[in-house]
């Protein structure tokens, strides 16, 4: 009978399994040769092998450095905006959301835009001419700021992508604290907790799991940024908005070094197993 | 019964399906989406297609990716080895690119009489003519014709634009008619007209420049050095990118940025925002595409600007004046199932009639003066745009190349970044310099 079932089992997964590794099985090998090959266009189906020179053309190449450095700040820095902000929202929009809870959809409406739509729409906001920002700012204050320049640039960026995600956070954080039991509170409260004390000592401790969960998961979005800054700023004056996902597009579309992006996409993927597995480890260190 | 019923929708399906490929046309082409091009395409595949000597098997089918990243679709596509399309789009900057998986096509015997050599030449490759040429881009400077009148009969504005121009250009100048501008005319005129510079301008800004990492501000840009004599490579495939022409022609334009005479966000200004400054009334002269006169002087889309506009030609410098020139065509795919058909689509299009079909659907090909002539009436911009390809007209030394496109990237990472302030002149050019050699070996 367990047999029987078991058999049954493998045949339903099968056409699943065979289709994932059909495809990302195929890709993945495919990038994997590529990325230990000398290959262009031209030589899509005859790459010649070339050992570790792709990764050393991107371990020497400084735009690589550059571009993780700007992903690794810009994933860390909006992950935290957007989680302490979205806490504080979470905690202090409760009691109307319990109330009003058709609220919490029309706070997490930016999620439901594209990101490259976001930054189309930013492109149209922040122009001197034709977006409203300036356009205000200039009425009222007599001058606008350059949002794009290469001073300002890395806050623009970050405040857009800050003001898109933090409902993500919010939903996630506002689920959990509606989690914590009733009478945990009450708990508090009898013993004449303040409420401040109350969710610093009581609440947030409970909610941690779910804040780490939330960091963790912005902060990958937010370090593989690629569709509302390429719409927005491209790679930015002299490459000041090159993110690692756009250094590995331009590297391979726009240069056509296929294998030094490919070598890119390897080296990231390891470095985000191996940042994946240490997070592993620490949250069972934890939990035991 | 139920076997019978099966057969017969069978038979039904396949006697749908013969019909629908005798329907289909058997020469593909893929076109450039959207726009003018499309319809002009579209016009000229109709008219082609209704004739008598097309037979069913040559008769054309159009089919368009979208324009977002289209030619980095196109690159995958040609690289798998693609059999979808007989005929696909190519532009100058990406011929080098794209030869490698096409094939050199011949053109009617009217062709050169009806483009011209320039023009032609922008479809070549080693020395080979790889496709039809189509549209035609090219810069012209779009000014403020009330603005310019203004400041020539003020004498007191005439004084001012005088010191203005010697304080930051280092050298007293006095405002001059546009057709005799050179590019320190044209930095003059941007200054004057800058708040930034001269409280009592007009206009919050003299120009607008298209400064954001992006290659096609760098085909923009490259009408200024040119002008002072600048090359990608010499003639013996030496990079000479490093000249004084780049250091001149970058150097201006970080003047006027530092100065304010354009918009403080242009480090991310493209085509659109240019025009979208200009035609809100705060910018008094820009160098721009040819496509941009059909919504800058038109009075409904520009209400503000279009009666007051006029374009010319790119300023002149040392060297002359020059407008970088480049032309989407269409050639052949080296898979082609139906290559014979193909190429006889191709030679038509580089008919007279077939040109003179596309201008009149909306295109803008380069044509002769001659071949313009003859639709003057209806497309009066026609006759300017081949004037100028013809009279000012070059592609850089290498622009062409298998990697020009990278070139262009290149030059637009290392030349913003210089006008950005997060690099110096020196280090913007030694970087091009290398990388170019790399690329252009």
């Amino acid at each position: 009978m367990r047999r029987g079932r078991s058999l049954e089992n493998s045949v339903l997964a099968a056409p699943v399994v065979l289709f994932l590794l059909l495809l990302l099985g195929f890709p993945t090998v495919l990038d994997i040769i590529y990325g230990f090959s000398d290959v262009t266009f031209e030589t899509l189906r005859n790459p010649s092998f070339n050992g570790l020179d792709n990764f050393r053309t991107v371990i020497a190449d400084d735009d690589f450095w550059h571009a993780s450095w700007f992903s690794l700040k810009f994933g860390v820095l909006t992950a935290l905006a957007e989680c302490a902000i979205g806490l504080f929202l979470a905690v202090y929009l409760a009691p109307l959301i319990r109330q009003h809870p058709w609220l919490l959809a029309f706070l997490i409406a930016p999620m439901i835009v594209s990101p490259a739509m976001m930054g189309l729409m930013y492109r149209l906001v922040l122009h001197e001419f034709v977006g409203p920002l300036p356009h205000y700012l200039y009425t009222w204050m007599g001058d606008s700021p350059a949002f794009l320049s290469r001073e300002n640039v890395f806050l623009t960026v970050f405040t857009i992508e800050t003001l898109q995600w933090t409902p993500f956070a919010l939903l996630l954080l506002y689920m959990a604290y509606e989690a914590i039991p009733l009478h945990v509170r009450e708990a508090a409260a009898v013993d004449g907790v303040r409420p401040l004390k109350r969710f610093w000592y009581v609440e947030l401790p409970q909610m941690l799991p779910t804040l780490g969960i939330a960091f963790f998961i912005r902060f990958i979005d937010g370090f593989r940024v690629f569709d509302n800054i390429f719409v927005l700023t491209g790679s930015g004056p002299g490459g000041s908005t090159m993110s690692l996902s756009i250094y590995i597009y331009e590297a391979f579309f726009k240069s056509g070094s296929i294998g030094k992006a490919l070598a890119a996409s390897i080296l990231l993927f390891v470095t985000s197993f191996l940042i994946l597995l240490l997070a592993g480890r620490l949250i069972r260190g934890r939990a035991e | 019964m139920k076997n019978r019923s099966l057969l017969r929708f069978g038979m039904a399906g396949l006697v749908l399906m013969a019909g629908a490929q005798s329907a289909w046309a058997d020469v593909t082409v893929l076109g450039w989406p959207g726009g003018p091009e499309e319809s002009a395409l579209r016009a000229a595949t109709d008219i082609y297609n209704a004739q008598e000597s097309v037979t069913e098997q040559n008769k054309v089918d159009l089919i368009f990716f979208s324009r977002d990243g289209f030619f980095d679709k196109l690159q995958a596509d040609l690289a798998a080895g693609t059999d979808a399309f007989d005929v696909n789009l190519l532009a100058t900057y990406s011929i080098g690119r794209y030869a490698a998986y096409m094939d050199p096509i011949s053109l009617s015997g009217e062709a050169e009489s009806v483009f011209g050599d320039t023009v032609l030449s922008t479809m070549q490759f080693d020395g080979k003519q790889y496709g039809v040429p189509t549209d035609l881009s090219l810069h012209f400077m779009y000014y403020r014709t009330d603005l310019l009148q203004a400041l020539m009969n003020d004498e007191a504005a005439k004084a001012r634009y005088a010191e203005i121009s010697e304080e930051y250009l280092g050298k007293a100048m006095e405002p001059k008619n546009p057709d005799d501008w050179t590019w320190e005319d044209f930095a003059a005129n941007a200054l004057y007209f800058t708040k930034a510079v001269n409280s009592e301008s007009p206009t919050r800004y003299g120009t607008v420049l298209q400064m954001k990492n992006l290659l096609f501000n760098m085909m923009v840009f490259h009408s200024l050095p040119r002008a002072y004599g600048a090359d990608w490579m010499d003639e013996s495939g030496n990079i000479t990118v490093d000249s004084e022409a780049y250091r001149t022609a970058l150097q201006l334009f970080k003047v006027l940025l530092d100065a304010g005479a354009t918009p403080k966000d242009s480090l991310s200004y493209e085509y659109a925002e240019a025009n979208a400054a200009y035609a809100s009334g705060q910018v008094a002269a820009m160098v721009q595409w040819n496509a941009a006169a059909a919504e800058l002087t038109d009075a409904e889309k520009s209400p503000t600007v279009a009666a007051v506009t006029s374009t010319i030609a790119p300023p002149t410098g040392p060297e002359g004046r020059f407008t970088h020139i480049h032309g989407l065509g269409l050639g052949l795919n080296r898979n082609a199932p139906n290559r014979e058909g193909a190429q006889m689509f191709l030679e038509w299009l580089s008919t007279r009639d077939a040109a003179l079909a596309y201008a009149k659907a909306g295109g803008a090909p380069g044509l002769t003066a001659e071949t313009a002539a003859a639709i003057a009436d209806e497309r009066a911009d026609l006759v300017q745009l081949g004037d100028y390809a013809s009279s000012y007209g070059f592609v850089m030394n290498g622009a062409t190349a298998e990697k020009a496109l990278s070139v262009y990237e290149l030059q637009a990472k290392e030349f913003t970044g210089y006008w950005a302030g997060s690099q110096s002149l020196d280090e913007a050019l030694a970087a091009t310099k290398a990388g170019m050699a790399e690329l252009l070996k």
